[in-house]
């Protein structure tokens, strides 16, 4: 019995922001009983994305202990391109071209980062930050700055149309879609060898190494993905507002993070799991719809972001190993 | 009255422990004002352990500290410098972006009257000593024994009254080392007192006028220098095995198995040498004469100029260390904690991450069989744990250092390299790591191996090789040389 | 004689501004820009756009050479110049005004100092939730929308000139460089942030206070930033949210990019100086060269990746080397 309670002090330790969540939710969900109608609820699984693809990505970058600030450029630039690319390609092959070029701007990144030999998170940081930067002043050059719809394209558009406003019975076409990815993953992530060397290195570098990994390709590996997931998310993110401009991806790159640190994967690298990254992106989705609802401005959620971000590092620091 | 019963520094019954060692066991030894006061003994022996103890670093467990006719009883490293006592250490304790100015009076910067009266009773500090570096050069642009002379000026600054070196001449070129001769002898005129540790012995017949000699946490003898031969000395460090502590060696020795030719790098000059089947390889040389630098360029972790390495009669390349894992090689470093584990994964996941691409079909790993291995290499090393999913960091040094065994064992390597296999492990963790040694030679495997402790290494292999800065300086068999011998070589 | 060539450029890429600064004045005798670009009045421009930024780097400098980072200055800043604005259109006079503001500021750095200092977290990552959190803050007292100030004396701040011809933020930012350079290089505070820097655990045995120090570090950060927030609010007359949103990257990028290192101890005020000035100089060259503003940002990216690069690549050289 004792052993029992103390495992419940452990976990409340271990998780003490994700438990504030949920009892800030609960609270909500007592005042405010709108709050877990299904109209409301309806209207969150809308407006979650593309929050959930980046937040995937950037699990596997944390994880492997690095960061990657360099997803904003990426997404602003997928966005522009790929609706650039309907009309000359079709709707298909715009999209795999974006998802195409999510990868090569990840794996470009993860080879900058390597060749540099950048092994700290305050190098890393700065890198993916210039990275950033070109990647969407290439999106501003390419677009000169100009808001590009879908709605304009000559050619079908279904696919984006399905996974902006599609449902199959309730639930979102994206949703469906973003399950299933993330099941891949999660499968990715726990059953496979490049996986698992994700873990290793995030976990000791210098050890994973002397044990035969190849870390610098694990390295680009986790970039690379984070890329890949950073075009899907831009993709769904078109597909939501109809249109694509140069600098869409601003602010998703904290927001991401703080997902993942909510979630309770450590910043220190090695230990963490997607789906914990998706109850991360859930809480902090409902938080944010939670002080919508609760009459609170969209400044401060951007203030109580800010907030649990900084109380979520701080205590993922404190934690033992 | 007389001079000699008046001691700067007293040491009483000083004892200290860590985890599971004890590192100083009822130390005393009494220092004279205006002497050189050598200290000698192996790596280990409690020297620096001691020196961290006066000067403030570490708190003593037991014992009495009596320093200038006053008890000391707890002491920061600031308070020890202002009550006198200095020490310089093998890793100089400067700021390499600061002038040798300000780090003669670092943290002084006040009291001194700012930039321009720093510098100036800096520079007369250094006349004093007789030193012509400028003031106003950056500390990381000196050269070794140039940052020596600011130590030592640091030292001078607190008005110190004992100065401990330890191991200064390690980084210094002979014509270094004389200047730094007329300097003791300078200082020892002027009454100050210095406590000298060094692995060299030439330098403590040169230098110093009493010498204690440490093993293993204890004094063994203090003498004055002249009624010691090198050959005392050198028993005495070395000291007689304690029987039944290491398992009878191993024979087992077949033929060649790999061939190191020419292997150079920044540290390392012309490294030739041959490792048989079956055979256990000891690496002698003191910390720093480029022991785990030879493994670690074998192994394919450091960049290499050049070498021509033969595995089994044919030639192979070996770039990194995924390499050296295919040809069958395997590393248990010497930091297990920063090198070799990955402290908060479990047990398990430390254990099969080695043979975790042997496991893998299609990518896709295998997890029963990794639970399989993890198992089988807990039974067979008995590694006390509670359970496979258990975080390693809380396992005991020894469970741990067999956990990184095991990883390598479930390979089946033909060379398995150990870096310093037992430091901070029991005396019965050590037993069981000597007798899974013999092991794994017999079923013929060869080890290399590498360790501070001297007894460990003449005990367990076939044959020794001694390094002394950088090169390979003398090949011994343990079953006929003598300790004394190898360790005449080691120095240098 | 090689030995000289290779201490020259030992001198030379410690200095890697004065080598930037001299590519940039190299572009610069291209026929079609170098009547424009040396004129004087285009440099004094030049410092006077700068100042905002060199005023910011001041005190970033101080935390980065005590082995901090900040990168929470663009959020101070836009906060110092909000409260500053708020407070005088309700009435206060200015100089409480910007007290008031600047005690924020060192609120700031006070909680920055106790995250990173004290409780030893990352400073990177977390000063970058910090700043995250001050936008938050800001937008929520201007509405996201720009606040201008209703009284005109503020403005006379920071626009004007000294003599006719020297702008006062001008004046003002080699009022606070002197100060800096002066408290970095002449007290024994300055000089412990050196040594905590460069040694943390030498200067702890030293007996230097190493915690309160570099936790005085941050809240200097802090307070300048702030400084420079009222010093801009006052030059545009308003205090907006969208300010600094970029600040704290593109400070950080400027004062490595001078040679003060983030492994902390080196560098100094000369060094952020030229640090900031050689940003501010490109993206002058690149507008009386009239490229768009697009290419700007791209080569402003490039610049950063190159030269954090070019720090890690050094440093991986010698780690590797043979």
């Amino acid at each position: 019995m004792k052993t029992k309670s103390s495992a419940a002090a452990t976990f409340l330790k271990q998780n003490l922001v994700l438990c504030g969540i949920v009892v800030l939710i609960m609270v909500t969900a007592i005042l405010q009983p709108k709050f877990l109608g299904a109209a409301n609820l309806t209207n969150v699984m809308r407006q979650l994305w593309p929050l959930p693809f980046i937040a995937l990505g950037m699990t596997f970058v944390i994880i492997g202990g690095f960061i990657d600030l360099s997803v904003v450029g990426m997404i602003s630039l997928v966005a522009v391109v790929t609706v650039s690319l309907i009309d000359p390609l079709g709707q298909v092959g715009a999209i795999l071209v974006g998802i195409l070029l999510g990868a090569l701007l990840g794996y470009i990144t993860g080879t900058v980062l390597t060749t540099c030999g950048a092994m700290t998170q305050a190098e890393v940081l700065f890198i993916t930050y210039g990275m950033s930067s070109v990647y969407m002043a290439i999106g501003l050059i390419f677009t000169n700055a100009e808001t590009l719809r879908i709605a304009r394209c000559t050619k079908p558009i279904t696919i984006f149309n399905a996974l902006g406003s599609g449902t199959v019975g309730i639930i979102p076409v994206v949703l469906i879609v973003f399950v299933v990815l993330l099941v891949i993953m999660h499968l990715f992530h726990t059953k496979t060898l490049a996986g698992r060397a994700i873990s290793l290195m995030g976990g000791n570098k210098d050890a994973a190494y002397l044990c035969g990994f190849n870390v610098k390709r694990s390295m680009r590996m986790v970039y690379t993905i984070s890329g890949v997931m950073s075009a899907l998310g831009a993709i769904s993110l078109v597909s939501r507002v109809t249109t694509a401009t140069a600098s869409c991806g601003t602010g998703y790159e904290t927001n991401a993070i703080l997902c993942v640190v909510v979630g309770g994967t450590t910043l220190k690298g090695g230990k963490g799991s997607v789906l914990r990254t998706m109850l991360g992106v859930v809480l902090i989705t409902l938080l944010g719809n939670c002080m919508n609802m609760l009459g609170l401005s969209t400044y401060m959620q951007t203030v109580m972001r800010g907030a649990v971000l900084v109380v979520a590092i701080w205590l993922d620091n404190r934690k033992e190993l | 009255m007389d001079k000699a019963a008046e001691y700067i520094l007293e040491v009483k019954d000083v004892c200290k422990y860590f985890p599971g060692v004890t590192a100083l066991d009822h130390v005393s030894m009494s220092i004279p004002y205006g002497v050189v006061y050598g200290i000698v003994g192996e790596n280990g022996a409690g020297k620096s352990t001691l020196m961290k103890i006066l000067s403030g670093v570490y708190e003593k467990d037991a014992g009495t500290v009596i320093f200038n006719g006053e008890t000391v009883e707890k002491t920061t490293p600031i308070q020890a410098l202002r009550r006198g006592l200095s020490i310089i250490y093998q890793e100089f304790n400067l700021v390499n972006t600061m002038t040798v100015g300000e780090n003669i009076f670092l943290g002084r910067f006040h009291e001194n009257g700012g930039m321009r009266g720093t510098h100036k009773k800096a520079r007369e500090l250094l006349d004093s000593i007789g030193s012509t570096i400028s003031t106003y050069s950056m500390v990381g642009d000196l050269s070794a024994s140039e940052m020596q002379m600011v130590e030592i000026t640091k030292a001078l600054s607190f008005d110190s009254k004992l100065i401990i070196m330890d191991e200064p001449s390690s980084s210094l070129t002979s014509e270094e080392l004389k200047k730094l001769g007329e300097i003791i002898n300078q200082l020892r005129s002027k009454g100050i007192s210095i406590i000298y540790i060094s692995h060299k012995l030439d330098e403590i017949f040169e230098y110093c006028d009493i010498v204690t000699i440490m093993r293993d946490g204890h004094v063994i003898d203090t003498k004055p220098v002249g009624e010691l031969t090198r050959a005392d000395m050198i028993a005495k460090m070395v000291g007689r095995t304690i029987e039944n502590e290491y398992p009878p060696r191993a024979h087992f020795v077949g033929e060649p198995l790999l061939e190191v030719r020419n292997l150079n790098t920044h540290k390392l000059h012309d490294i030739n040498f041959t490792l048989h089947k079956g055979e256990i390889l000891g690496l002698v040389g003191l910390v720093g004469a480029g022991r785990t630098e030879i493994i670690r360029a074998l192994y394919g972790a450091d960049k290499v100029r050049g070498h021509q390495i033969t595995l089994g009669g044919k030639p192979v390349k070996i770039r990194n260390p995924k390499q050296a894992k295919n040809a069958g090689m395997a590393l248990v470093p010497e930091d297990r904690k920063r090198e070799g584990l990955i402290l908060p994964f479990s047990v398990e996941s430390n254990i099969t991450m080695a043979s975790l691409d042997r496991l893998t079909h299609m990518g896709i790993l295998n997890r029963s069989a990794e639970k399989d291995i993890a198992q089988r290499q807990i039974d067979a090393l008995a590694v006390k744990t509670p359970s496979a999913a258990t975080k390693v960091v809380s396992l005991s040094g020894g469970n741990q250092q067999k956990c990184i065994v095991g990883r390598w064992l479930e390979l089946g390597p033909k060379i398995l390299i150990l870096d310093e296999p037992t430091r901070g492990i029991d005396v019965g963790a050590k037993y069981e790591i000597y007798v899974l040694m013999n092991k794994i030679v017999e079923e013929g495997g060869a080890i290399i191996m590498i360790s501070s402790e001297l007894p460990e290494v003449l005990n367990m292999s076939n044959r020794v090789l001694t390094i002394c800065d950088g090169r390979i300086t003398g090949e011994f068999e343990p079953e006929h040389a003598t300790a004394e011998e190898i360790m005449d070589k080691a120095i240098g | 004689m090689k030995t000289a060539l290779s201490k020259i450029w030992k001198v030379i890429s410690k200095q890697k501004a004065v080598l930037a600064i001299l590519a940039l004045l190299l572009l610069m005798l291209m026929p079609q820009t170098r009547a424009m670009f040396y004129s004087s009045s285009n440099w004094m421009e030049m410092l006077r756009s700068a100042a905002i930024l060199e005023i910011v780097a001041f005190g970033v400098t101080v935390a980065v050479i005590c082995g901090g980072c900040d990168l929470s200055v663009g959020g101070t800043l836009c906060l110092g110049g909000i409260v500053t604005v708020l407070l005088i259109n309700a009435g206060w006079p200015i100089w409480l005004a910007t007290l008031v503001a600047l005690a924020c500021g060192a609120l700031v750095g006070f909680v920055n100092g106790f995250l990173v200092v004290h409780q030893k977290t990352e400073p990177f990552i977390i000063t970058l939730g910090m700043g995250m959190l001050l936008k938050g803050v800001c937008q929520q007292l201007t509405n996201a929308h720009p606040l201008t100030s209703t009284v005109p004396a503020f403005m006379k701040i920071s626009n004007g000139k000294l003599f006719g011809s020297i702008p006062l933020l001008v004046v003002y930012m080699i009022v606070l460089f002197v100060l800096f350079f002066c408290l970095l290089r002449f007290t024994s505070f300055g000089r412990n942030c050196y040594a905590i820097g460069g040694n943390y655990e030498v200067a702890k045995y030293s007996g230097i206070k190493v915690v309160p120090i570099k936790w005085t570090a941050f809240i200097i950060s802090g307070v300048t930033a702030t400084l420079a927030g009222v010093l801009l609010s006052s030059r545009m007359n308003t205090g907006n949210s969208v300010y600094g949103d970029t600040t704290g990257m593109m400070v950080n990028c400027g004062v490595v990019i001078g040679g003060t290192s983030f492994a902390g101890g080196q560098g100094g005020m000369l060094e952020s100086f030229l640090g900031i000035f050689v940003i501010q100089l490109l993206s002058n060259c690149m507008n009386t060269m009239k490229v768009d503003g697009f290419w700007q940002k791209l080569v402003e990216g490039l610049l950063i990746v190159a030269i954090i690069g070019a720090d890690c690549y050094s440093r991986k050289r010698k780690r590797e080397r043979v």
